[in-house]
């Protein structure tokens, strides 16, 4: 019996739809067998993952505010690579990017927290995040355009340096350094949640929607227009298309892609200065590897702006989930949740496999 | 049997998802025999040759070797057959020298590469009657090198029957002269040959049979020596097609471009175009002749303001254009269309809708910040109408059309624009006749607007029906502008090479200077005068 792959037609959304579908149950059956080898009710283990230990938990409140934390930076930061991505432009310096927005809002925070009012610091921190975040992407933008560099290679490189400038930041005890506590001898990052924050709506009882939450949503809708509608998304769509044919039809090929690759970046410095404005604090690890989730959760979506929206929360899920289900089941750690994604991320791409092709048996002697 | 075939096929089907490729095709060839395969494109010519090398698989039907049924899963199982496939895109790696892009396909090649395999397949090289330098690099090699090395893989494989996809496409005149000579050669050493071309005269000129086949489905198949050009265009198309290229005769205009004294570099910064002078009249279309590689993109890259010129000037109606940018120049009216050799490179962005495509170059004249797609799709369903593209919608990507629709959307958005000079290459690059002669007439319909136009080609015969006058190229240098009635094949052949300049012919006047020209020190000479 032989089989060969052929072509298939395009398939109605609901068929494609239910093929992701399938390849999500695929990967959570493939967890749970994982689960049940390990000796965990796997029934149980999603029911606290998927609920994110929120059903008669009296501060479910809190969760969803977590939740809602985790979400913010991810999202905005698909939702930036995506337009440089459409490009075909690969940043893959979302990490760099990130931190250095973190290390000037930051900076912004407690250098004028204390003396200008808490709305114009925290305008301050976003717009200085931007600029910054901005600047370091368009390193790698401006060696491509001028050199012809490898911008993958590039922004990969620049996520470490970046990342080292914040280590040497949060390991270095000095005058000039005022981003550690003086009162601490070992080197500590100042909490300044007290002094800047971003302002919060109540909603009910307990609740508190972060005004980020609010902004990301425009800026999603902003970026949706932005690529779809506007004269300068098309020209991200040539670009991505055929740099050739944008050159013939007359396009600054070379602006536009700086124009490009700064705003992407400058968004995931500002995405990074919501993180920033919310947490209060610096840490090493305050990307959260958006800058690598963001890539997957980009192309989950298939770089379709209100997509990456749906997908990012999903993802949150799964991740901020799993370390509530953690609390629960010592033996299965958070980081299941990474595992997960992996499996769903490796199916999901046979799914477009099986989108596009189908398998058919050859017919012997006929 | 009364005849055994090297080759045969039965009912042969194909399918892509719902779009039937082949259907119940049969076609055979025998030993010693060239058959051309002649269909318009997207009649299926490719994918059925492509299960005979391995690449498809036939849905049902069967393949029969020397009379013995076989299955070809895969190239190796074609190799073993015999079977081997000169593709129309090359199939080489650019940085590897002739005799590895060979060694690298051998059943077996052995652990080390020794300096032996040079002489090896020098000596193979010499056996068949070829000539190329083993050791030299295929991103060195021009494009008939390159097929040639690609034919003698095959040959070098033991290939008893060697299929050609659209070989002639790039080559000059004096190049398919030469490849012909080899095939007739290897017929007589016994191979069985398949040709796949769109050219009349190549297929009368090579073949012993010819099969045709039409929206997938086999025709029929004739002996050459007992049919004609018409009668094979009419299987082809399946209805009656007048071959001959009108040249309507339009009263022209003051020149519209004019180009003296243009000096070009390539990309490498060698000279390209050297101290070139021509103009452009409305009303007529002006050829460029020239084998492949001596100055064409550049020049009409220039045109476009693409690239930096050297030396030189350009003026469109009176008004200087060098230097200028490439939106400043079509805002003036000058159209450049380019199809490169894979005919999606420029001028087009695949993955978008037609619509999108349309806007290319007018997405800036609407007002604020947003793309006007209302009139994109006004002119994208103007131009499908007018044209007769064949698309499922509007909005169905370019890179889904097949070629000819293709270059009808991009010749469509480029006369849609208004331009009053058209500089256009290549614009039926691998284009079936019908889609050609619709071309054609779109070009003469601009023609007798009192547009102005440059149509750099390769089909002598069609630049010498089409254009008015024609400027011969070669190594960047003109050779000088004929009249295209009062020339031949011939003569345009050797300007091309170079043998025949006919540039200082006029003594009393230099080539390429009008004698009505809009250039200024021009207009004070003639005073003077």
């Amino acid at each position: 019996m032989r089989f060969h792959v052929v072509k298939r037609d395009n398939w109605p959304l609901w068929k494609r739809a239910l093929a992701y579908l399938a390849a999500v149950v695929a990967a959570l059956v493939i967890g749970a067998v994982i689960l049940l080898a390990i000796g965990v009710d796997p029934l149980d283990y999603y029911y606290q993952l998927f609920t994110m230990g929120t059903v008669g938990n009296k501060i479910a409140y809190k969760t969803y505010m977590n939740y809602i934390k985790e979400f913010l930076p991810l999202a905005i930061t698909s939702v930036a690579l995506s337009l440089a991505f459409k490009m075909r432009f690969w940043n893959i310096g979302g990490e760099g990017q990130f931190i250095m927005g973190s290390i000037s809002a930051g900076y912004i925070a407690l250098k004028f927290g204390a003396s200008l009012p808490v709305w114009l610091t925290l305008v301050l921190m976003c717009v200085v995040a931007m600029l910054v975040a901005g600047i370091y992407g368009l390193i790698a933008g401006f060696l491509k355009v001028k050199f012809g560099t490898n911008e993958t290679l590039m922004t990969l490189m620049m996520n470490y340096i970046a990342l080292y400038v914040l280590y040497f930041i949060g390991e270095t005890k000095a005058d000039w350094n005022l981003f550690l506590q003086e009162t601490s001898s070992r080197p500590v990052f100042v909490n300044f949640s007290d002094t800047v924050a971003f302002p919060t709506i109540k909603i009910g009882a307990k609740f508190e929607l972060n005004i980020c939450f609010i902004l990301a949503l425009i800026i999603g809708i902003i970026i949706f227009i932005y690529l779809k509608h506007t004269k300068q998304g098309y020209e991200v769509s040539v670009i991505g298309d055929s740099a050739g044919t944008a050159k013939y039809a007359g396009m600054k090929v070379n602006r536009i892609v700086l124009r490009t690759v700064f705003l992407s970046a400058s968004l995931i410095g500002l995405a990074a200065a919501f993180k920033v404005g919310t947490a209060g604090v610096l840490s090493t690890a305050i990307t959260d590897d958006v800058g690598w989730t963001g890539i997957i959760v980009a192309w989950l979506a298939q770089l379709n702006t209100g997509m990456i929206f749906i997908v990012a929360a999903l993802i949150c899920v799964l991740q901020h989930g799993s370390t509530v289900a953690a609390a629960t089941y010592a033996q299965v750690d958070s980081s299941f949740a990474n595992m997960l994604q992996g499996i769903i991320l490796f199916l999901v791409l046979a799914a477009d496999f099986f989108i596009r092709f189908r398998i058919v048996r050859v017919k012997k002697g006929e | 049997m009364a005849e055994q075939y090297a080759i045969e096929m039965r009912g042969i089907t194909k399918t892509f998802g719902s779009t039937v490729a082949n259907k119940n095709v049969d076609l055979a060839v025998k030993n010693g025999e060239i058959l051309a395969l002649l269909g318009e494109n997207g009649s299926g010519k490719t994918t059925l040759m492509n299960m005979l090398s391995g690449i498809y698989k036939p849905d049902s039907g069967s393949i029969f070797v020397d009379g013995k049924e076989v299955t070809i899963d895969s190239p190796e199982d074609a190799k073993r057959l015999g079977i081997g496939m000169v593709h129309q895109h090359f199939k080489l790696v650019d940085v590897f020298s002739a005799a590895d892009n060979i060694w690298m396909g051998k059943e077996k090649p052995g652990f080390a590469l020794s300096k032996k395999r040079y002489k090896e397949i020098d000596e193979i090289t010499k056996k068949f009657g070829f000539e190329l330098d083993p050791e030299k690099k295929v991103y060195n090699m021009a494009v008939s090198e390159k097929q040639t090395l690609e034919i003698i893989k095959v040959l070098y494989y033991g290939a008893k029957i060697i299929i050609l996809d659209e070989p002639t496409a790039v080559l000059t005149v004096q190049e398919i002269e030469r490849l012909f000579g080899v095939l007739r050669r290897m017929k007589e050493e016994g191979h069985a040959i398949i040709i796949i071309t769109h050219k009349l005269n190549e297929v009368m000129d090579i073949s012993d049979r010819v099969a045709i086949m039409r929206k997938g489905e086999y025709i029929t198949t004739v002996n050459t020596a007992e049919t004609s050009e018409q009668e094979l265009t009419e299987w082809m198309v399946g209805r009656k097609v007048d071959l001959n290229i009108d040249r309507p005769v339009v009263e022209t205009t003051r020149p519209l471009l004019e180009v003296r004294d243009l000096t070009i570099n390539n990309d490498e910064g060698a000279t390209a175009i050297d101290n070139v002078s021509f103009y452009i009249r409305g009303g007529e279309i002006l050829g460029v002749a020239g084998i492949a590689g001596c100055g064409q993109k550049e020049l009409c890259e220039a045109i476009a303001g693409l690239r930096p010129i050297v030396s030189g000037q350009m003026i469109h109606k009176g008004d200087n254009i060098v230097g200028l940018t490439p939106k400043a120049i079509l805002e003036k009216g000058i159209s450049m269309s380019f199809i490169p050799e894979d005919r999606l490179g420029m001028g087009l962005a695949p993955s978008m809708s037609i619509i999108d495509n349309m806007l290319l170059k007018k997405y800036r004249d609407s007002k604020g910040p947003f793309v006007d797609r209302k009139t994109g799709r006004e002119d994208a369903e103007r131009v499908i109408k007018e044209l007769e593209v064949v698309t499922p919608s509007a909005e169905t990507p370019v890179r889904r059309l097949s070629g000819g629709n293709v270059q009808k959307v991009l010749l469509g958005r480029e006369i849609k624009a208004g331009p009053n000079v058209i500089v256009t290459a290549y614009p039926v690059r691998g284009l079936d006749i019908n889609s050609s002669y619709t071309i054609y007439d779109i070009l003469n319909k601009q023609k007798t607007e009192g547009v102005g136009i440059l149509f750099v080609g390769e089909d002598l015969d069609v630049m010498l029906a089409l254009c008015d006058k024609i400027m011969v190229l070669c190594h960047g240098k003109v050779m000088g502008v004929v009249h295209a009635h009062k020339t031949n094949k011939e003569e345009l052949g050797l300007m091309m090479t170079g043998t025949l300049d006919l540039s200082e012919k006029y003594a009393d006047k230099p080539a390429g200077f009008a004698r009505d020209t809009l250039f200024e020190d021009g207009n004070k000479k003639e005073e003077q005068e």
